[in-house]
């Protein structure tokens, strides 16, 4: 090969380098170039966020019920501190903080990326000054100041409030939370918390290679959350909580076992044990009040809670609100489900001497203590009346104001024995769903229970799954209706579902979604958020049944068979007022234990046009007409304007 | 061809002397742009300094004068005494590299490559590669016709591994290929077979693995390091392999015609570590977007084109072995150096010629290609030169 190709050939061979190059580089310049330009761009702009202050609950007066204090914090942002310099800062905080560096160290670990990391809230006045003057020994460190939670009604409706937390894995998946964030846990506070949360603020900084900040490229200041405002009335809330707490000390004050033993330190197991009760508008059911006793400030959230102090309020039961996730047996209040079939259907009772039904709901029935029961394998059981007295001749609405549980059952023996035939075998349950029993009310708290209406299908599902968990053996049978028609068996329901009830009887036939927020507010005092009262279903009752349920119901509380007479004896609005004892015995599998009933009222007021609908439930508090009729004269005596006195107990009464 | 040794010298001595003006405007050029490119790099830190220019600017200034200086010496060196200083030269770069070994060398992150001359710090591997090209073309040129024996392929290779190995140890990987490149390609131009130069590459690879084994070479941890984040540029992005990364993110960034003088922002915010040294090319990608860039590889294109024209027309076989090998060598740097820059191959620490800031690698380019254009600048006119090609 001669010389000239050899040195053709090398040329050859450097056009091919050299034009590999120039591909190569159109590659990157011309065809990746919009994409590696926009991933230089981001590695010189960081994105710093700060809180959005929380926004504030207050009651349908405005009365501030959560809301926010500024308070000095020492935030850091760790990218924007060179890792030597970390240590050198981490010391000088330690040492202005009165923080160990071990500590100091920590906090650092927890911040995240791309958001600010608390070092210190509360921070005195001076260190922060200090920290200013001297930020350029403190790199990446600055005095916020932040808004801390506070609750200036301390335990005040501290169910509906809720409280805050740190989010757990599954509130990290919301759009918008941070690790770093605190979101709602319970009540308003995690039902609302995408109002309360607002909208953090994002201050976009252009950092050369070192991470120093050069320059602000764009600055969103935080937007504050929105003010939820609840239909919660303060004052009616304050006079509830008191009523509850009254009403359980009044039940442990004169508790068996042996006198005093409910008040000592460690109370026996049979001993009341908490109260809970709500205060319903029948009108849209919106929730005037609502309350479960032992309860808890909101406050000591705000700064974390040690594992002790939670496992002693989650042992008493205080973090939970009882009003709605509370499964009690409803008892005696249950009878107005099969008072209002009654007179809807005109389904009345056998009497006794003969097997001609009764044909109105003003014949009479004799309402004796005790109901011998033939069963079909000859077989016989005594059923008694909650006093062995017995009532005497009674009609609907006298079985109704005295709690005969005789003719009530019998009413669920003549639906039993008439199924298939003239009635539907779960006609009674499927009016108690209709009226909201079994299912979620839709109240904008969380974890609301939905207690249990039971069926023969139910029956028959949970003796599959579980035998003998109902009952040992045997099938559905009419026992189980004549348990369910006074509200016993398997029968549950809320405080709230109650309550509800109770208000779509005496209203005129509407059952409402309860509420216990009405909007969400802005800076401006616009509404951003309407929550307004939702009709869930038109029960179509009769007016003659809303009259005269009305006037039973103020017959309970007036008439001298009245079950809740005593309680009410001497209140100055008792003919303003209607309701409903009931006494739930409770079934324990230890007959040793003597069984502790859970005591009801639910009350109407003022009962021509109900405003109020109030239910209280006082677990292990005994007798309804004892202990939780005068707990609710008490709250319905505010609520129709009086100043109400101590609570007195009544006498025992179903 | 007709090879007529000394005959035109003294007419070039009396005002033939016919520079070659592409050639040095090309490297006018490239140094000059090069210079504003170190200015523009190292801009940021000037005027947060509050001076009113760039120290690295001010002695590439001064490198790049002498370098002026170096190439017009070099320019008029006569063949003959050429041939003559090519064994000193070799023997003087040879003392300089053990030298950097002894404790008067001076280490900077891990490697020993300088020699501190006061504020001066000489790199004798730079020096090596224009006296590495001189001996080999003087010992390859002593041969009168294009047949070469393996007794020459032998003395060559024994004169370039020393070479090698010196500067293997330092360690500077990046230098060792070079010579490993350029004795290979001198023996081709030097009329080597492929059957001879299929044997050197085995015997070279042979030896290479012999060497390993024996525990005489090792890559260090940091080369394979290098060599394998090139693999798989993903992993590790933050530490490694930040150095490509960033280069590649900021040549991207310049576009087509990119963000303008003093514009780029990754330039300016300090992006590119060692920018105005090896990854001086950035600076021309992101300022002055694939236009400039294209135009920067183009002027190399003409140097290269202009070396090989004087290894084309060279009156000696001499001449010609050494132009060509200054070609392969200014080729082979702007290859692997724009190749690392821009992602397709892996860190070796090349400088770009005439445009990375550096006082030994850019006079020794300008001694490199002054050398060559002496043989251009001495060559007779013989009619009819370009039927060679």
């Amino acid at each position: 090969m001669r010389p000239g190709y050899r040195i053709l050939a090398l040329g050859v061979l450097f056009v091919a380098l050299f034009s590999v190059l120039t591909l190569r580089l159109w590659y990157l310049q011309v065809t990746e170039a919009a994409t590696l330009d926009q991933q230089a761009e981001n590695q010189r702009v960081r994105l710093v966020t700060s809180p959005a202050p929380r926004g504030e609950i207050v009651d349908r007066n405005g009365v501030k019920l959560a809301g926010s204090r500024v308070s000095l914090s020492v935030v850091v942002d760790r990218e924007l501190i060179n890792e030597d310099a970390e240590d050198g800062v981490i010391q000088r905080l330690a040492g202005l903080l009165d923080m160990s560096a071990i500590e100091v160290r920590a906090r650092f670990n927890e911040a995240r990326a791309g958001s600010l990391g608390s070092i210190s809230n509360d921070v005195d006045p001076g260190d922060a000054l200090y920290l200013v003057d001297h930020s350029e020994d403190f790199p990446g460190v600055r005095v916020e100041a932040v808004a801390v939670r506070t609750y200036p009604e301390g335990e005040l409706g501290a169910h509906v409030i809720g409280y805050i937390g740190r989010p757990s894995d599954q509130d990290l998946e919301t759009p918008g939370v941070e690790g770093a964030d605190l979101v709602g846990k319970f009540g308003v506070e995690r039902s609302y918390d995408v109002w309360l949360r607002g909208t953090p603020g994002t201050t976009k900084y252009r950092v050369n290679a070192q991470s120093e900040i050069l320059s602000v490229v764009g600055e969103e200041p935080p937007r504050a959350g929105g003010t939820v405002q609840t239909t919660t009335d303060s004052e009616l809330q304050r006079v509830l909580e008191q009523a509850l707490a009254e009403g359980l000390a009044l039940a442990r004050s004169s508790q068996e076992p042996w006198p005093g033993a409910c008040i000592s330190e460690s109370p026996p197991e049979q001993c009341a044990i908490r109260a809970s009760g709500v205060v319903i508008d029948p009108r849209d059911g919106s929730i005037i009040a609502m309350a479960s006793v032992p309860s808890f400030d909101p406050s000591i959230f705000v700064g974390g809670l040690t594992q002790d102090e939670w496992s002693v309020l989650q042992s008493q039961g205080a973090l939970n609100n009882f009003a709605i996730q509370g499964n009690y047996a409803p008892a005696s209040t249950f009878k107005v489900v099969a008072y209002s079939l009654a007179l809807e259907e005109s389904i009345y009772p056998q009497a006794e001497e003969d097997t001609v039904p009764l044909q109105n709901h003003t014949d009479d029935y004799f309402c004796s203590g005790r109901l011998e029961f033939q069963f079909q394998d000859d077989s016989q059981q005594v059923f008694h009346d909650w006093t062995s007295a017995g009532h005497g001749n009674v009609d609907l609405h006298e079985a109704l104001a005295a709690s005969c549980d005789l003719y009530f059952w019998e009413l669920a023996l003549r639906v039993w024995r008439g199924r298939g035939d003239e009635f539907d075998e779960d006609a009674l349950q499927r009016w108690a769903e209709q009226l909201g029993f079994g299912s979620a009310t839709g109240i904008d708290l969380p974890f609301e229970q939905v207690g249990l209406v039971p069926d023969r299908d139910w029956f028959e599902a949970t003796q599959r799954e579980t035998p003998g968990r109902v009952r040992a053996e045997g099938t559905w049978s009419g026992g189980d209706v004549m348990n369910l028609i006074i509200g016993q068996g398997a029968l549950t329901s809320t405080p709230l579902q109650l309550a509800n009830a109770y208000a779509a009887l005496v209203n005129g036939g509407t059952l409402w979604q309860p509420r216990v927020v009405s909007r969400v507010i802005n800076a401006d005092g616009e509404t951003i958020f309407e929550n307004p009262a939702k009709p869930l279903r038109k029960l179509g009752l009769n007016a003659a049944t809303i009259t005269l349920l009305r006037r039973d119901l103020s017959l309970a509380v007036n008439s001298g068979s009245g079950t809740a007479r005593s309680a009410f004896a001497d209140s100055r609005v008792r003919s303003l007022i209607g309701g409903k004892t009931g006494t739930a015995e409770v079934i324990k599998g230890d007959s040793n234990t003597e069984d502790v009933d859970t005591a009801w009222f639910v009350g109407v007021a003022p009962i021509d046009d109900p405003e109020f609908v109030v239910a209280i439930v006082v677990e292990r508090g005994g007798s309804g007409g004892r202990i939780a009729a005068p707990t609710a004269r008490k709250v319905l005596e505010k609520a129709l304007g009086l100043e109400p006195g101590p609570l007195v107990a009544g006498e025992d009464a179903d | 061809m007709d090879i007529v040794v000394g005959a035109p010298v003294s007419r070039a001595r009396h005002g033939t002397m016919r520079p070659d003006f592409v050639l040095v405007g090309s490297v006018t050029a490239l140094a000059a742009l090069g210079l504003l490119m170190i200015f523009s790099a190292s801009i940021d830190s000037v005027t947060q300094l509050g001076i009113g220019s760039s120290p690295d600017a001010q002695r590439q200034l001064v490198f790049i004068l002498i370098g002026a200086g170096v190439f017009t010496a070099t320019s008029l060196l006569e063949e003959r005494p050429m041939r003559l200083v090519a064994p000193i030269t070799y023997l003087a770069v040879m003392v300089l590299l053990l030298l950097v070994l002894t404790p008067i060398g001076t280490e900077v992150r891990g490697a020993q490559r300088w020699l501190q001359l006061g504020s001066f710090q000489l790199q004798p591997s730079e020096l090596a590669k224009p006296a590495l090209i001189l001996s080999l073309a003087a010992l390859l040129g002593s041969d009168p016709d294009e047949q070469l024996p393996w007794r020459r392929i032998v003395q060559t290779i024994a004169v370039m591994l020393p070479l090698a190995a010196l500067v293997a140890i330092q360690p500077d990987l990046g230098t060792t290929i070079v010579f490993l490149f350029i004795a290979p390609l001198l023996l081709f131009m030097a009329g080597a077979s492929l059957r001879q130069l299929g044997g050197i590459l085995l015997v070279g690879a042979a030896g290479l693995l012999v060497a390993m084994q024996a525990g005489l070479f090792a890559f260090k941890d940091y080369q394979i390091a290098r060599l394998t984040a090139f693999l798989d540029p993903a992993a590790d992005q933050l530490t490694l392999n930040y150095n490509q990364l960033q280069s590649k993110l900021t040549i991207g960034s310049g576009g087509l015609l990119g963000k303008g003088l003093f514009e780029g922002d990754q330039t300016n915010l300090s992006f590119v570590p060692h920018q105005t040294t090896d990854f001086i090319f950035t600076a021309v990608g992101e300022q002055l977007g694939f236009l400039g860039a294209a135009i920067v590889i183009g002027l190399f294109a003409v140097i290269v084109w202009r070396l090989l024209m004087i290894a084309a027309t060279a009156n000696s076989r001499f001449g010609r072995l050494y132009a060509a090998g200054a070609a392969g060598l200014v080729a082979f740097h702007v290859f692997v150096n724009i190749g690392m820059t821009v992602g397709m191959l892996p860190v070796t620490g090349l400088p770009l010629p005439f445009m990375s800031q550096g006082g030994s690698s850019f006079i020794a380019m300008m001694a490199v290609i002054g050398l060559a254009h002496s043989f251009r600048i001495h060559r007779s006119p013989v009619p009819g030169e370009r039927r060679l090609l």
